[in-house]
């Protein structure tokens, strides 16, 4: 019981210091957001009337005299109660609705994708294990190569092959624009967000199932020379039983480590991917809060990232110290 | 679950085929299939996803189209001529002899979207509101049933545009009472225009047709895209999905032969801003004129045209009124466009007849400080960066040594706003009038700079700091006339100052690339008939165009 007690206590510490973090590093940046502003709606053609320039002052008010200490506290107040604030970039819209109609997006799409390649790994992996050193081993570099590749020029590539040059499926967005008012609940949107997910999600699936291959594939040839495993073959018993219950089984271990890791960075990993495609997820947002200086979008999106990261983490915890009694102790 | 979700991709497969045929994406669609249906416009503005409803006039980004298509002003006025303005909810404008006093006739069959007349009341209560009232406005009165006196503590003539071709005309009987007008998103905006909101997806919205339209547009629906990035932009130009952006391509031609219309149109002046005056804090240099000179001969703009703009921009007016359009007032014997070519020796002979001489590296020195500049461009902004190389090098051609650096948007902006630079490759914005007024006044005038350190009022652009008593005189003289004598006599003074000052190193007019459908619609603004700028970004002009369509064939 001490051991999750300890764990807690850490994870609130690191939320705090997270938390803190993100009030100050926006407030150390250096420009003032109305000036962007108005230095941008001005480069974009736009003609500012007065009364526009005038809200945006009053808007983004760079000075509101508040000591930062008070500013602090209110700041953390607003937080768990729920208010991150209002968005400049999407002036009036609240932080908490943008990002509450991002997020599932993201983690629909980026979710569904990393448990994807995860899974194509580490059966890809099994299999390559235990046919190790004869030609499937030829895939591992193949798979690799395609980690390798920038993540963007893969999402080009797709792009401009089942896109442009076939239309097979769709370029941009999450969904066909046949749906005018936005989502619903039904047959024809939830297979048009299929469709239309495809290719971020192959993007996703191609660049990282290269890792959890390579990993799953080392783990299970090393398991497999293991003595128990031996005795194993020994006794006759079927060779996929060896295969799966014997040696996969111990050798997913710090697969599953990594799987919760990667797993935290679902929000976060996806920036590239949406820009590409204009998938309407949180990363799009990010860039946008960064773009115009938008701290309450940056702070509310890096909030929701650390807190991701953390829960992941913290869950993974849990789990490990239950199989594995080893972490419980300390070592 | 795999073939399930198969078969599911499949059928949403057929739907959106089905959904192109309908919205109608350039290439394929029979005409005779969906009769009674006729394509939708599909217009790229720059959205980005996800759309969020906000049709806020006084918001700082409203979605596209709700300037313009729901709210409108007085007149249109067309940067790309000197004509006259033309009417929308105004029929005819007369100032006073003066310029204090604006009568405006409005016209008497107009409805707001909601079935409601419009009114002087409503005119006279846009001008009035609070938060979009004018500074010098003194008074606003209904003359009679369809005329509004307007009177000002100045003359405005040179005012014209923003009082009747940017106000935008609220209904007095939504908007009064609204305590703040500049929160909320206005969801169900309520204006005079040619358009009424229809609907909203994270990735799209639409506006339809405004039966109560004095002139009902021809097109039913329009459709605007939110997209990031240009390449999707691009990509989707290709496929026929859009049609109607401006966008930036190198890659315009493919597209173009792919069937596109497309028209390049001169519009911001590409300048080298420089830090001009030591009286208010410059150091560097360029505080010295023979150094502006130097650089602004050694520039070879061809180059740079060919090489960093591929080929797209054109060349500018060292008065920096627009050529063309504002050739009027370019004054007798003032230059009227920058050499295309460098001449370094001519460059090297200004800076010795100022008493400067080469040292041993081939710089050009004076009382042993080194003719040595630093030049920066927003990073990311590849044509500037490669202009700045290429100026880089022809300036050490001519003996003065620039190092071309790159600057994030920021430092850019905190650099121009307070001074604190040498050189900056920026750019100045077009006038929406044909008279280039506003660019000497905003950018030029003491009344619109501040010394070094200090920040500018974001409407003042005046960076390189620039003060001289005659350009100040002569801006004053030209503001407070009608006569176009006096104007042109005040803008010849100006331009004999700024030429020979040079405080803002002219090097092209940006060009704006335009694409549209030409196939299935008809009544685009061409060469021959610029009846109003053809750039997405530009609300008012898009909303002008987008009015005067018609389905190719009708």
């Amino acid at each position: 019981m001490k051991y999750y007690a300890r764990r807690i206590a850490f994870y609130a510490v690191t939320l705090w210091a997270a938390l803190t973090l993100n009030f100050f590093i926006p407030r150390l940046m250096p420009g003032d957001p109305a000036d962007i502003m108005l230095a941008k709606l001005a480069r974009v053609g736009r003609d500012i009337p007065p009364a526009v320039e005038q809200s945006i002052r009053l808007l983004l008010g760079s000075d509101t005299g508040e000591p930062l200490g008070t500013q602090y506290v209110t700041y953390l107040g607003r937080i768990f109660s729920g208010d991150l604030g209002v968005s400049v970039t999407q002036y009036p819209v609240s932080v908490a609705t943008l990002i509450s109609e991002s997020l599932p997006w993201t983690i629909g799409l980026v979710g569904i994708s990393t448990l994807l390649a995860f899974l194509v790994g580490i059966a890809g992996g099994i299999w390559i294990g235990a046919k190790r050193g004869t030609w499937v081993d030829g895939l591992i570099p193949a798979s690799t190569l395609l980690q390798s590749v920038p993540y963007f020029w893969l999402a080009l590539l797709l792009v401009y092959f089942f896109s442009v040059q076939n239309s097979w499926f769709p370029r941009i967005h999450a969904y066909g624009l046949e749906f005018t008012s936005g989502p619903e609940w039904s047959w024809a949107f939830v297979g048009s967000v299929l469709y239309y997910g495809t290719l971020p999600a192959l993007t996703i699936v191609l660049s990282s199932f290269g890792g959890w291959l390579l990993g799953m594939r080392n783990m299970m040839v090393s398991t497999l020379s293991d003595d128990y495993v031996t005795t194993a073959e020994a006794k006759g018993l079927r060779n996929s039983r060896v295969l799966l219950t014997y040696a996969a089984r111990n050798a997913i271990l710090p697969s599953i480590a990594g799987f919760g890791i990667s797993l935290g960075f679902v929000v976060a990993g996806s920036i590239v991917m949406e820009q590409v495609f204009s998938y309407p997820g949180i990363g799009k947002l990010l860039i946008q809060a960064v773009q115009n200086n938008d701290y309450a979008l940056m702070q509310g999106i890096f909030l929701i990232i650390t807190v991701t990261v953390l829960a992941a983490n913290f869950i993974m915890d849990l789990v490990y110290g239950f199989i594995d009694p080893r972490t419980r102790h300390n070592g | 679950m795999l073939r399930y979700t198969r078969r599911h991709r499949i059928l949403a497969a057929v739907g959106f085929a089905s959904g192109l045929a309908i919205i109608a994406t350039g290439c394929s669609s029979p005409s005779g299939d969906e009769a009674g249906t006729e394509k939708t416009l599909t217009v790229f503005a720059g959205a980005q996803t996800p759309v969020v409803a906000n049709f806020n006039p006084f918001s700082p980004s409203p979605l596209a189209g709700t300037t313009g298509l729901v709210y409108q002003p007085l007149f249109h006025f067309n940067r790309m001529s000197s004509e006259d303005a033309k009417p929308l909810l105004g029929t005819a404008y007369e100032f006073s002899e003066d310029g204090r006093e604006l009568t405006i006739d409005i016209r008497d069959d107009a409805k707001w979207n909601d079935g409601e007349p419009v009114t002087v009341d409503d005119v006279v209560f846009t001008f009035t509101y609070e938060v979009a009232r004018p500074e010098t406005l003194t008074d606003a009165v209904a003359v009679d049933e369809d005329t509004v006196k307007l009177t000002f503590s100045d003359p405005q003539f040179v005012n014209v545009v923003g009082l009747l071709g940017t106000a935008l005309v609220l209904p007095k009987h939504i908007w009064e009472g609204n305590e703040d007008p500049t929160a909320g998103v206005n969801e169900d905006p309520v204006g005079t225009g040619p358009y009424v909101v229809d609907e909203i997806s994270g990735g799209a919205y639409t506006f339809t047709a405004n039966e109560e339209y004095w002139a009902p547009p021809a097109l039913e629906t329009v459709r605007y895209l939110a997209i990031d990035g240009n390449q999707a932009a691009e990509d989707l130009i290709a496929a026929g999905e859009i049609d109607y952006t401006s966008i930036f391509s190198a890659n315009y031609q493919s597209l173009v032969d792919g069937g596109m219309g497309y028209m390049v149109l001169p519009s911001d002046p590409t300048v080298l801003y420089t830090c001009a005056n030591a009286d208010l804090g410059c150091t560097g240099p360029q505080t010295d004129p023979a150094v502006r000179e130097a650089i602004y001969l050694a520039i070879d703009r061809e180059t740079i045209t060919e090489k960093a703009f591929v080929g797209l921009t054109t060349p500018m007016s060292p008065t920096l009124a627009l050529l063309g359009r504002d050739d009027e007032w370019i004054g007798e014997g003032q230059p009227h466009e920058d050499p295309q070519t460098a001449d370094p020796e001519a460059a090297g002979e200004v800076l010795e007849a100022a008493g400067y001489s080469k040292n041993g590296d081939g710089i050009y020195e004076k009382d042993g400080v080194p003719v040595e500049l630093t030049m920066n461009s927003v990073d990311g902004w590849t044509d500037y960066n490669n202009a700045g190389k290429l100026i880089e090098e022809q300036a050490a051609a001519a003996g003065i040594k620039i190092t071309a650096g790159t600057f994030s948007w920021q430092e850019f902006s905190d650099g121009r706003q307070t001074g604190q630079f040498e050189l900056m490759l920026g750019f100045m914005k077009t006038t929406s009038l044909a008279d280039p007024w506003q660019i000497y006044n905003d950018f030029l005038t003491t009344e619109f700079t501040a010394p070094v350190g200090e920040q500018l009022d974001p409407s003042h652009f005046n960076f390189t700091r620039y003060s001289n008593p005659v350009v100040d005189e002569a801006v004053a003289r030209a503001s407070a006339t009608d006569d176009e004598a006096v104007k042109a006599e005040a803008y010849d003074a100006i331009q004999t100052e700024i030429v020979r000052d040079l405080p803002y190193i002219p090097v092209n007019m940006n060009a704006a690339q335009t694409f549209f459908n030409d196939t299935d619609f008809e009544g685009w603004p061409t060469e021959d008939n610029l009846y109003a700028y053809q750039q997405t970004g530009s609300a008012l002009d898009m909303a002008y165009i987008l009015q005067n369509l018609k389905p190719a064939g009708k």
